[in-house]
């Protein structure tokens, strides 16, 4: 098999959610003495990045992306075996995510999370009607690199602007981007209240912060 | 060169050319006729709505005899509550913001809606909904529609029964995930039809089944159920206003009449809901807030013109924050609302509004 049918075959596993299947194709690879690199950047990750934009179209749904993210995972940790140990566990950057205080709207939020995880993010997924404070505390406790928060209700946005002031007094506001998503918001806000980045739906979210940590 | 004022999608005022303004234009038809899978503007139609953007007056209307009818999404309630940040804070009741919107603003239809909006907030507390709902019918003429969201996100944990998919599938148990939204559906179908009759009992003239598809495909489903069953057992008018342009597949396997329902984008939403037996379908088109007006509108006009020349019931696009063209702005600039007014109607062949 040249390089070419091996990536291809990858990626195919992946949008084809087959666990099985891209363990059995990873330990294979290895055996073969190919490079475990060119699998995850070139193989694997060309399969998510192809459903993320069927996803992104609403031709694909939620199911079908965790299962083959469940996929890429298994594989990665077989191909990881045959890493240098300071690539082995590598994530992009560690981001902790919530919906604000008060709202109790996470599907958004959720899919979010999905998509970061899926992209290679160390997601910590706070959940919904999350206290200003807890978002703070875990920001600390994971030593983040990213705090998002999500706000679908214009009464409940406001607990955005809050956080910030809460990460300035706790001295992480200059180590953490802040990154703030949901129905109610946009760039503009995110202006206004000082947050570094908006993210429009789940595509552009995970878009921009690769920019920033990929 | 002349500019134009026109918007951001979050209601920044800007300035463009007419060169930019068709450019974007074309840019906003193509991305919905890509997505969509329908036919782009046509050339006059882009004509059209460029007329419409290059008008110098603020305020623009549809010519004479053109006029639709309108409805609204708890406007009465808008007069009442006071978000914080949003809203109008004006001490009455409401029955009284009916009346308003009956006599002051000569709405052709409104509604009454609890402060939850919710069907299941509701449920518990159905009688005192009933009786501030019928002393409002019987002081007024104006055809009042009961406003409520499905909103299955209600029936998950914590708020609800149901184990919540976003905890299952995050673990990897997307059977249960499944099985989950499966039950749900059950549950809030029968507390949609449960309502229902309640209200058309004391004489309510229709359900708005609003925001519906806000939780996915099994919001959808449930909503589809439901008015199945209030238009084949009741004379209540119904109509059924979506939360996004898109049905989001967090089941994905999800089926009415046969029809998967994740990814159906205006033009298939409507069939089913015809299907359904709904009177009529409110369309939304989500608004891009980095994007300006004149994308927005030609994409939320391509949408709406493909969803009208689809259905056989009335199409009332939903206008107003974020939706149909209009800015992602608490307060909407008359002068966008007033032009995505038009273009829906003129150019996107909408029954209403």
């Amino acid at each position: 098999m040249d390089k070419e049918e091996w990536m291809r075959k990858a990626a195919q596993c992946v949008m084809d959610g087959d666990e099985d299947g891209a363990v059995e194709l990873a330990n294979r690879y290895l055996e073969a003495g190919l490079n475990p690199v060119e699998m995850i950047e070139e193989g694997l990750s060309e399969g998510i990045r192809k459903l993320g934009n069927l996803f992104d179209r609403g031709e694909i749904f939620l199911p079908q992306l965790i299962v083959a993210s469940d996929a890429m995972t298994a594989a990665i940790k077989v191909l990881e075996q045959a890493l240098p140990k300071e690539k082995k566990g590598r994530k992009l950057a560690k981001v902790v995510l919530g919906t604000i205080e008060g709202d109790l709207h996470d599907i958004g939020k959720g899919i979010v999370a999905t998509m970061l995880r899926v992209y290679g993010f160390d997601v910590y997924d706070l959940g919904r009607d999350v206290p200003i404070a807890k978002f703070v505390e875990k920001a600390k406790e994971v030593d983040a690199d990213v705090v998002g928060s999500s706000a679908l209700m214009t009464s409940t946005q406001v607990g955005q602007k809050y956080l910030e002031k809460a990460l300035r007094e706790a001295g992480l506001r200059e180590k953490v981007k802040t990154m703030v998503g949901g129905a109610a918001t946009t760039e503009h806000w995110a202006k206004k209240i000082g947050a570094d980045l908006h993210g429009e739906d789940a595509s552009e979210t995970v878009m921009k912060l690769k920019k920033i940590f990929g | 060169m002349r500019k134009y004022l026109t918007r951001r999608g979050d209601g920044g005022r800007i300035e463009m050319e007419a060169d930019e303004i068709i450019r974007d234009i074309e840019q906003g038809t193509q991305d919905a006729a890509e997505r969509g899978k329908i036919a782009r503007l046509s050339k006059s139609d882009t004509e059209h709505l460029m007329d419409i953007f290059t008008n110098p007056n603020r305020i623009v209307g549809v010519e004479p005899g053109r006029e639709v009818v309108l409805t609204d999404d708890i406007g009465p309630f808008r007069l009442i509550i006071d978000q914080g940040n949003s809203a109008v804070g004006i001490s009455l009741g409401n029955v009284q913001a009916i009346q308003i919107h009956e006599r002051g603003y000569g709405m052709d239809t409104t509604t009454f809606a609890h402060f939850d909006a919710s069907f299941k907030a509701v449920k518990p507390v159905l009688a005192n909904v009933l009786q501030e709902f019928e002393n409002a019918l019987l002081n007024t003429i104006i055809p009042i529609y009961f406003c409520c969201m499905p909103n299955l996100g209600a029936y998950y944990m914590p708020d609800g029964p149901f184990p919540n998919p976003s905890d299952l599938m995050p673990i990897g148990k997307i059977k249960e995930a499944l099985e989950s939204q499966e039950k749900t559906v059950e549950r809030a179908t029968n507390d949609m039809i449960y309502i229902s009759e309640a209200l058309a009992s004391i004489g309510c003239d229709g359900v708005n089944f609003d925001t519906v598809g806000a939780a996915g495909d099994g919001d959808f489903l449930a909503t589809l159920r439901a008015v199945e069953h209030v238009k084949k057992n009741t004379n209540l008018s119904v109509q059924v206003g979506m939360a996004s342009e898109f049905v989001l597949g967090l089941h994905g396997g999800l089926e009415y009449s046969g029809k998967r329902l994740a990814g159906m984008y205006p033009h298939q939403q409507v069939k089913v809901v015809e299907k359904a037996g709904a009177d009529i379908f409110g369309p939304v088109v989500n608004t891009k807030s980095t994007k300006s007006v004149p994308w927005n509108l030609a994409r939320a006009v391509t949408f709406c013109k493909a969803c009208s020349e689809a259905s056989n019931i009335p199409v009332h696009p939903n206008v107003g924050m974020g939706v149909g063209g209009v800015p992602m702005f608490e307060t909407p600039p008359p002068d966008v609302v007033c032009r995505v007014s038009k273009a829906l109607v003129e150019i996107g062949k909408a029954d209403g509004l």
